[in-house]
């Protein structure tokens, strides 16, 4: 027995040696983060457009620019933390990470445990006909009567599914499934569907560029505002982030992003 | 594409790190804890028992959360590659201190009274006598432990630790392609299991004592 005593110490012992302890005793989380230079962030890269890794295993996409972009202007660098989405609010709750941004939705049940930021992001859907198009949508149920586009496994194809075509209103068969919703928007114009559903912010830049395009309705549909998780109570990671968001809002970067990341 | 799967085999090298923590790990307590189950008191042994009996009932994924999401930061401070690896040690211990208990019973008792008739003291007769044999004995259904321990490892993902399996997931999401990520996970782990197994037989086959058929 005394020889597991011996080796449980000894274990104990190396564990701490190899894990690297934290820093000081700083006034607040905000403070300890800019103490040490770097903010650890949580995400879980499977999740394109917002989260996903390139070819040679980079983080891309929304949320990976977006705090980046966040992580500069608090003047520390970013350290990404990838983990499966069911472990992210865990794992900032046990301050393993300081923040996960990762498509979080506003949530009650959530906000109880943890935290959330102001929304950097709504993702309101847009209704796109060409010019010509002579029906009518005043409801977004009212699509059902057309040949409706939306891209292959988003929030949009998600809705469309689950409600038009669940209550028998849409037929399968008019719901046509495109990889690009550039490509959609293309057939778009040519007539060969009449509807087309997508992000608003990539909509209306897609309607400017190939012209010939209208958009007809938009409004909250297949999810809702996005906000970056924070630690509960951690009043001042939260002010600084949020100060950074409106700024990052006002000048037009985080629509930028929408549509370079939304928009193909 | 060349680069996706050179991607997913990048994580090959966390697989096995995570395997060669956790394995010996697991083999070094699970042998203490069978020499204490089989030679030690009314007390030890009974508390050995127990330990098996705890650690065979948990999952080893809540194990898993236990030692990173509560214990780790609040006690001792573990990385999650750390936690992951000690946590999957831990529970396989519980296994080998029961390979390797059937494998020093199976030593036959008279061997131990003859090395001590001969003035061998108890731990020398252990330590030359039973071990040598045993450990020989608990080749073949070690290597059946550690095919296990070598799959379970991908349970580290939970924690971020980006192996194959976390990988693969990764890279289904990136190109809608789960046949092909998945497919290649599946087959890096089969090449894996079957050399490992292989080695192990080979193993066996060369220790192998004649008095042992």
């Amino acid at each position: 027995m005394k020889r597991i005593l011996v080796v449980v110490t000894l274990l104990v012992a190396a564990s701490l040696v190899l894990s690297a302890c934290g820093g000081g005793a700083a006034a607040n989380h905000l403070e300890a983060i800019k103490e040490a230079g770097v903010i650890k962030v949580g995400t879980s890269a499977d999740y394109p457009p917002f989260e996903s890794v390139d070819e040679s295993g980079n983080k891309v996409g929304f949320d990976i620019d977006l705090m980046t972009e966040i992580a500069k202007r608090l003047d520390v660098k970013l350290e990404w933390v990838d983990m499966p989405f069911d472990s992210l609010i865990a794992a900032v709750q046990e301050g393993k990470i300081d923040a996960s941004i990762s498509a979080f939705n506003y949530n009650e049940d959530r906000d109880k445990m943890i935290d959330f930021s102001e929304a950097y992001y709504t993702s309101e859907d847009a209704f796109t006909v060409a010019d010509g198009f002579t029906g009518t949508i005043v409801n977004p149920e009212d699509v059902a009567a057309y040949k409706v586009g939306v891209q292959t496994g988003t929030t949009q194809d998600g809705w469309l599914t689950d409600t038009l075509v669940a209550d028998g209103t849409l037929p399968e068969e008019n719901l046509f499934r495109y990889d690009r919703v550039d490509q959609a928007m293309l057939d778009l114009q040519n007539g060969r569907i009449e509807v087309m559903m997508s992000d608003y912010i990539p909509a209306q830049a897609l309607a400017k560029q190939l012209g010939g395009l209208e958009i007809v309705y938009h409004g909250v549909l297949s999810s809702g505002p996005m906000n970056i998780v924070i630690p509960d109570g951690d009043a001042e990671l939260q002010q600084a982030i949020d100060e950074i968001i409106k700024q990052l809002q006002a000048e037009g970067f985080i629509d930028g992003l929408a549509v370079k990341y939304f928009a193909e | 594409m060349g680069n996706f799967f050179s991607y997913i085999v990048q994580g090959t090298a966390i697989t096995v790190a995570v395997t060669l923590v956790a394995l010996p790990f697991g083999l070094i307590l699970g042998l203490l804890m069978a020499l204490v189950h089989t030679y030690g008191g009314k007390i030890l042994n009974r508390g050995a028992a127990a330990y098996s009996l705890l650690l065979r009932g948990v999952p080893p994924i809540v194990l898993l959360f236990i030692l990173y999401f509560i214990l780790s930061g609040r006690f001792i401070n573990l990385s999650p590659f750390w936690a992951g690896s000690f946590s999957l040690g831990i529970v396989s211990s519980a296994y080998q201190m029961e390979i390797l208990r059937g494998a020093l019973l199976s030593v036959g008792g008279g061997q131990m009274t003859a090395a001590r008739a001969i003035g061998m003291s108890r731990v020398q007769s252990i330590r030359y006598i039973v071990l040598p044999q045993a450990l020989r004995l608990a080749i073949p259904p070690w290597s059946n432990e550690v095919s296990i321990v070598l799959k379970d490892s991908s349970l580290v993902y939970a924690l971020g630790v980006p192996e194959i399996l976390r990988r693969a997931q990764q890279l289904s999401a990136t190109t809608q392609d789960p046949f092909l990520a998945y497919g290649t996970a599946a087959l890096i782990y089969f090449v894996l299991v079957f050399a490992t197994n292989r080695a192990l037989d080979y193993l066996s086959e060369r220790t192998k004592l004649p008095t042992h058929p």
